[in-house]
C-alpha cells in the first residue's frame, strides 16, 4: 500500500535518452533499489509492457511508476518516474510527459555521446523549466570516453562537468548516486493542496471495464476516491471508479494531493471526453479556469490503410477503433480505393508511428494490411480566390487548372554525425531539395548539423539513406518549420489509360520523369499479360512522361486434356477462375492484388 | 450410368524416363533384364481385366450380340503408356484377346498402341498387325537429334521413318505421329523442319503438345492413391531449368506455323492438339471430350462410367500385390479413387470447346454458359460456323481463358 508522504518529498521526473542509450535499463535498477518490483519478478525492461517496445528496444507510450525511496537523510520520498519515448516521432508524447515533471533525468550513452534527438528532447525539458540531472551511463565499456562527452555536454547543452554522474546502469554503479541526485537536485512540487483540484491528463489508456483510465499529475488540490469529477476542457463529469497510484502495477489510494502523480478510473466509455492535456477538477469545487493543455498532436504523415483481402474490413474497422482508444495521435476516416477497395486514410505523427500502428494493428487484432505510399498533408491555394484546400491524399488533389500554388510543410532537421560523414550528408540533403543551415562541433570528431527540407523528401527514405551513408552513426531530429511553395505535381499512373488511385503521387516536378520510369517500369513487371496489349502510362495531369507496355498475352492452353487429366485439368481451371475473381479491375484490365501490393511494398523501402 | 464405348490400358514400362513425363513408368531393371517386371505386370493386368469386366457383367450383361448378352462391345481399345510396344509379341496378342473375349471388341473397334520409335523399343510391326492392332501412335517428339537428346529419348529421326516404314510395311491401317514444341531453346526454325520431315513421312493423324512441366507432387497426386509417382529429383531440377527456356510468344507462333502446314498437307484440327487426315481422327481420344464413358486398367488409369471419375494407385508394388497376392490369397481390386463426376455443364462444355465439333449455338441460352461463351464472342475466341459455336485459332492457344470462366 502506498503511504502519505508530505509534498515536500515528492519528486517527479522523466528520463530522456537516445534509443539504446541505457534509459530502460536505468529504470529497472531505479525500481530494483527502491523495491518497487520484487528481483524474482523482475523482467527486463518492466516500463515498456508493450511486446513491440520490447521489440525494437523503444518506448512508445508514456508508463509512470511511483518509486518509494528511503534517502541518506533517513526520510522516505515518492519518486514519480514518467517514462518517455525515446524516438524523433514522438516528441509530442516527450514534452507532455516532461509538462507533469519538475526534472529530468538526461542519460547519455559514455561511448556514442550525444545524439540528435537527446538535444532535441533537452531544450523542450529546459523550456519546461526542468531541472536536469545529466547522467553519463555504460562507464563499464571499454570504448567509453566519459571526458569527450562531457566535453560535448558542456559544449552543446552548457552543462557542468561537476554535474555529471557516472553510471552503469548494466552493473549498477553510481545508481544510488542517481537516486540521491533525484532528491536533491530536482525541487519538489509546489501547489497548495487546499484549492480547488486541478489534475492534468498526461496519458490513457482505455480499460474493458474500467473505461477510460487516465494518468494525471496533481498540481493544486486533492482528489478524494468518492469525489465527483469533471473533465474541463470536454465538459464531461462522471463518479470516480477507482484513484490510485503507478507501483507500477495499478494501486488504489484513497486520496491523491498536490504534486502527486497517479491514475483515475473515470468509468468513461469514450476516450474523447477524456482527451489528453485537459484537466480534471472536481464537480463540488471546481476551479476557475483549466491548466494550460497541450498542443494536439499534428499528423504529419498520411497513408491509406487497407486489409489485404477486402472481407476484412468490418475488423479492420473495429480495430482501429480500439487501437484509438489507447493511441489518440493518429487520425483515421474511411476511404476507399479503385486498386485497394475500403479502407482508411489514417494520418500518423511520423513514419515509425505509421509503421507501429500498422503493426499494432496486425499483432493485436490478426489482421493482414497494406498501406499505401505516405503523403504528407499539403496546402493548395486555389485560383479566383477561392482559398485554401489541404490535401493529405494526393488522388484528392484539385485538378491543375484549379490551382494556383501547392505549399509543403517543411522541417528543420538536426543531425549529429561524425565528422567524416559531413560530405555525405550534405549531398544527401541537398539531393532531397534540401538546403544546409549551419554545423556545430560538439567535441573534435563530432557536429551538429542543421538541415531544412520539405518533409515529403524527408518521409521517403532520409532515415534510412542517413543511416547507410553514415555506417549508422548519425542521428536525427526535426521540427516543423511552417509551409512553403513549390513546383509539385500530382504524377497519375495509368493502366490502358485509367488512373489507379492509389499509386498516385505528388512529386517535385524534377523529379516527376524519373520516378515516372521507375512506376511505370516496376508495374509492367507485376501486371500478368492480358488477352489485349496494356499501355503503362505515367502521366501530368494529361502530358505522358513515360510509357511501357504489357504486350498481349498469345498462349494460355492445356495442350493435353485425356482422360486422367479431365478432372485435375478441371481443378487448375477453377483455380484461375478464381484467381480471376479475386482480381481487380481496372478499366478492362485484370490486375492480381499482389501487383499493387508489390508496388506499394516496393515504395516503403 | 452407362457401359463403357471404349478401353483403355495402362502399360507402365519405358527403357528409360524421358524427364518431362508425369505418366506413370517404370523404367531400367524393371523393365529389361533378368528382373524384369513385365511379365508379372501382365499377369496382374489379366486379373484386373477380368475382375473389371466381372463388374461390368453384373451391372450390364455379358458382352457381345448373342445368347443374354446385353452389353455392348467395345468400340476402341488403347494401349498407352509407358511404351506398351515393348509388350513381347505374344503377350500383346494374349492380351487383345482377352479383351475380345472379356469386353468384346466391335470387328470395325480402334484399337490403338503407342510406341516409342527406337530400335529397341518400337517391336515388331508385324507382330503388332497381327495382333490386331488397327492404329499405331509413335512417339516421335522431333526430328532434331540435339532435341531428342535434351528430352531424354533414345531414337534418332531416321528410327521415327523406320519406325512409319514397319508399320506401313506391316499394313498397320493409321499412322500417328507426336511431337513437341516449345521445347527449351528451341527455334521456329527447327520447329519447321521437323514439321516438314514429320510430314514427309505422310503419317495419317498428327498429335502436337507444347511441352507442358507440371509438379504432380505440389498438385498432390502422388500420394500411396495417388495417381502419380513422386517426381524424381533429377526430373525436377530438368524441369526448373527447361522452364527458363521455353516462352509463350515463341510457342504460339510454332503452332501457328504448324497448324497452317497441317492445313495445306490435308489435315484437318479437330481438337486442340490433334490433326488427322480425314477418317483418322482417334475415336477413343473423341470419347473423352465427347463425356463417353470408358474403362481403364494399369497402374494410374482413369475410368469414367458417365457419372464417377476412378483412378487405380501408381504404384507398381502395390498393384500387383492386390491382384496376385504373393501368399495365393484372392485377388482384389488396387487401391486408387473416385470421385463424381463435375455435375455442372462447364466440363462437358469445356471438353467439347475442345474439338472441332464444339457447341450447338443453342448452348448460348444456357444460363450457366451464357456470359462465358458470350465474352468468347466478344474476344474473338468463339466464332459462330454454321449451327456451331467454335474456338478460333486465336480461341485455341487463349482457350484458359475461357474455360476458366466456364468451370
Amino acid at each position: 500500500m502506498a503511504t502519505q508522504i508530505p509534498q515536500a518529498r515528492l519528486r517527479n521526473f522523466s528520463i530522456i535518452a537516445h534509443i539504446d542509450h541505457g534509459k530502460s535499463t536505468l529504470a529497472d535498477r531505479l525500481l530494483e533499489l527502491t523495491h518497487a518490483i520484487d528481483p524474482r519478478q523482475m523482467t527486463s525492461q518492466v516500463l515498456d509492457s508493450m511486446d513491440l517496445e520490447r521489440e525494437k528496444g523503444i518506448t512508445i507510450k508514456a508508463r509512470a511508476v511511483r518509486l518509494e525511496y528511503t534517502a541518506r537523510d533517513g526520510l522516505v520520498y515518492a519518486l514519480n518516474l514518467i517514462d518517455t519515448p525515446g524516438h524523433v516521432d514522438f516528441s509530442y508524447e516527450v514534452s507532455r510527459s516532461l509538462q507533469a515533471c519538475e526534472g529530468a533525468i538526461l542519460v547519455v550513452d559514455a561511448a556514442q555521446g550525444i545524439e540528435a534527438q537527446t538535444l532535441a528532447n533537452v531544450h523542450l525539458a529546459l523550456r519546461e523549466g526542468l531541472t536536469i540531472v545529466p547522467v553519463l551511463n555504460k562507464i563499464d565499456l571499454p570504448s567509453a570516453q566519459p571526458e569527450v562527452v562531457m566535453d560535448e555536454l558542456e559544449n552543446a547543452l552548457a552543462i557542468p562537468r561537476e554535474e555529471v554522474l557516472l553510471v552503469s546502469a548494466k552493473d549498477g554503479t553510481g545508481v544510488p548516486e542517481v537516486l540521491e541526485a533525484i532528491v536533491e537536485r530536482i525541487p519538489a512540487p509546489k501547489g497548495d493542496p487546499s484549492e480547488p483540484l486541478r489534475a492534468l491528463v498526461f496519458d490513457s489508456h482505455y480499460d474493458p471495464y474500467k473505461g477510460v483510465v487516465v494518468y494525471v499529475r496533481l498540481e493544486t488540490g486533492t482528489l478524494h476516491a468518492d469525489a465527483r469529477i469533471r473533465l474541463m476542457a470536454s465538459g464531461a463529469e462522471a463518479e470516480l471508479l477507482e484513484l490510485g497510484v503507478f507501483r507500477p502495477a495499478l494501486v488504489p489510494v484513497p486520496e491523491l494531493r498536490a504534486g502527486e502523480v497517479g491514475y483515475v478510473a473515470t468509468g468513461l466509455k469514450n476516450v474523447r471526453e477524456a482527451q489528453v492535456g485537459d484537466t480534471i477538477t472536481t464537480a463540488a469545487d471546481p476551479a476557475p479556469s483549466p491548466l494550460p493543455g497541450y498542443q494536439e498532436a499534428k499528423s504529419l504523415v498520411f497513408a491509406g490503410i487497407y486489409p489485404v483481402s477486402g472481407e476484412d474490413y468490418p475488423l479492420l474497422r473495429d480495430a482501429i477503433e480500439k487501437l484509438h482508444l489507447n493511441d489518440a495521435s493518429f487520425t483515421f476516416e474511411p476511404e476507399s480505393s479503385i486498386a485497394l477497395g475500403f479502407g482508411f486514410r489514417c494520418g500518423f505523427l511520423g513514419l515509425l508511428h505509421m509503421e507501429i500502428v500498422q503493426e499494432r494493428l496486425e499483432r493485436e487484432f490478426s489482421l493482414d494490411l497494406i498501406a499505401s505510399a505516405p503523403s504528407v498533408e499539403y496546402e493548395v491555394l486555389l485560383l479566383n480566390n477561392k482559398g485554401v484546400v489541404t490535401v493529405d491524399n494526393p488522388a484528392k488533389l484539385p485538378p491543375v487548372n484549379d490551382i494556383e500554388e501547392i505549399r509543403e510543410p517543411w522541417v528543420r532537421l538536426s543531425v549529429v554525425t561524425p565528422s567524416a560523414y559531413i560530405g555525405a550528408l550534405m549531398e544527401l540533403s541537398t539531393n532531397r531539395r534540401g538546403s544546409f543551415v549551419d554545423l556545430e562541433y560538439l567535441d573534435p570528431t563530432r557536429v551538429l548539423m542543421r538541415f531544412e527540407l520539405p518533409l515529403a523528401e524527408l518521409i521517403v527514405d532520409y532515415f534510412d539513406q542517413l543511416k547507410t551513408r553514415t555506417a549508422g552513426y548519425a542521428s536525427m531530429d526535426y521540427e516543423e518549420i511552417g509551409y512553403r511553395a513549390a513546383k509539385l505535381v500530382r504524377l497519375d499512373v495509368m493502366v490502358s489509360g485509367e488512373p489507379v488511385d492509389a499509386l498516385s503521387v505528388i512529386v517535385h516536378r524534377d523529379n516527376a520523369a524519373s520516378l515516372g520510369r521507375t512506376l511505370v517500369g516496376r508495374l509492367r513487371e507485376l501486371i500478368p499479360r492480358q488477352m489485349f496489349e496494356v499501355p503503362i502510362q505515367a502521366a501530368i495531369g494529361s502530358n505522358v512522361i513515360a510509357r511501357e507496355t504489357v504486350r498481349a498475352m498469345r498462349k494460355n492452353v492445356l495442350a493435353k486434356c485425356y482422360g486422367g487429366d479431365i478432372s485435375r485439368k478441371r481443378k487448375l481451371l477453377e483455380k484461375q477462375k478464381e484467381g480471376k475473381r479475386r482480381m481487380k479491375r481496372v478499366g478492362s484490365v485484370e490486375i492480381p492484388q499482389e501487383a499493387f501490393l508489390a508496388m506499394l511494398r516496393t515504395d516503403e523501402s | 450410368m452407362a457401359p463403357p464405348s471404349g478401353l483403355y490400358v495402362h502399360f507402365p514400362f519405358c527403357v528409360s524416363i524421358c524427364p518431362y513425363c508425369d505418366f506413370v513408368v517404370y523404367a531400367g531393371k524393371a523393365a529389361r533384364g533378368p528382373e524384369r517386371r513385365i511379365e508379372r505386370f501382365v499377369e496382374a493386368l489379366e486379373v484386373e481385366l477380368r475382375l473389371r469386366a466381372d463388374v461390368l457383367d453384373a451391372r450390364w450383361g455379358r458382352p457381345g450380340a448373342g445368347a443374354g448378352g446385353s452389353r455392348p462391345a467395345l468400340e476402341t481399345l488403347y494401349l498407352g503408356g509407358g511404351t506398351p510396344s515393348l509388350l513381347p509379341a505374344a503377350s500383346l496378342a494374349r492380351l487383345i484377346e482377352l479383351v475380345r473375349a472379356r469386353y468384346g471388341l466391335d470387328p470395325r473397334a480402334e484399337v490403338t498402341l503407342e510406341a516409342n520409335p527406337g530400335p529397341d523399343e518400337r517391336g515388331h510391326a508385324g507382330a503388332i498387325r497381327a495382333a490386331g492392332v488397327t492404329r499405331l501412335s509413335i512417339g516421335a517428339q522431333s526430328f532434331h537429334p540435339a532435341e531428342l537428346r535434351t528430352l531424354g529419348r533414345r531414337h534418332g529421326p531416321g528410327d521415327i521413318a523406320a519406325a512409319v516404314h514397319d508399320a506401313r510395311a506391316a499394313g498397320i491401317a493409321s499412322i500417328s505421329l507426336d511431337l513437341l514444341y516449345d521445347l527449351p531453346g528451341q527455334t521456329l526454325e527447327s520447329w519447321s523442319r521437323t514439321l516438314d520431315a514429320a510430314l514427309a513421312l505422310r503419317p495419317d493423324h498428327v498429335s502436337m503438345y507444347a511441352l507442358t512441366l507440371d509438379d504432380p507432387d505440389a498438385e498432390g497426386l502422388t500420394g500411396p492413391s495417388g495417381d502419380h509417382l513422386v517426381l524424381r529429383s533429377g526430373a525436377r531440377r530438368w524441369r526448373d531449368a527447361a522452364r527458363r527456356g521455353q516462352d509463350d510468344d515463341r510457342a504460339a507462333a510454332m503452332y501457328e506455323l504448324a497448324d497452317e502446314r497441317l492445313a495445306e498437307a490435308g489435315f484437318s484440327w479437330y481438337e486442340i492438339s490433334n490433326w488427322a487426315r480425314p477418317g483418322h481422327a482417334s475415336r477413343h481420344n473423341l470419347g473423352y471430350w465427347q463425356g463417353r464413358a470408358w474403362e481403364a486398367v494399369g497402374p494410374g488409369a482413369h475410368a469414367f462410367d458417365g457419372e464417377r471419375r476412378r483412378w487405380n494407385a501408381g504404384r507398381l508394388d502395390a498393384y500387383i500385390a492386390a491382384l496376385v497376392p504373393a501368399d495365393g490369397s484372392g485377388a482384389v481390386l488396387p487401391a486408387g479413387g473416385a470421385e463424381p463426376a463435375s455435375t455442372g455443364p462447364g466440363e462437358a462444355a469445356m471438353l467439347a470447346l475442345r474439338t472441332s465439333a464444339g457447341l450447338p449455338l443453342e448452348a448460348l441460352d444456357r444460363p450457366s454458359l451464357a456470359a462465358a461463351l458470350a465474352w468468347g464472342i466478344e474476344t474473338h475466341l468463339l466464332a459462330p460456323s454454321g449451327p456451331r459455336l467454335r474456338l478460333t485459332r486465336r480461341g485455341r492457344l487463349l482457350s484458359n481463358e475461357l474455360f476458366a470462366r466456364l468451370v
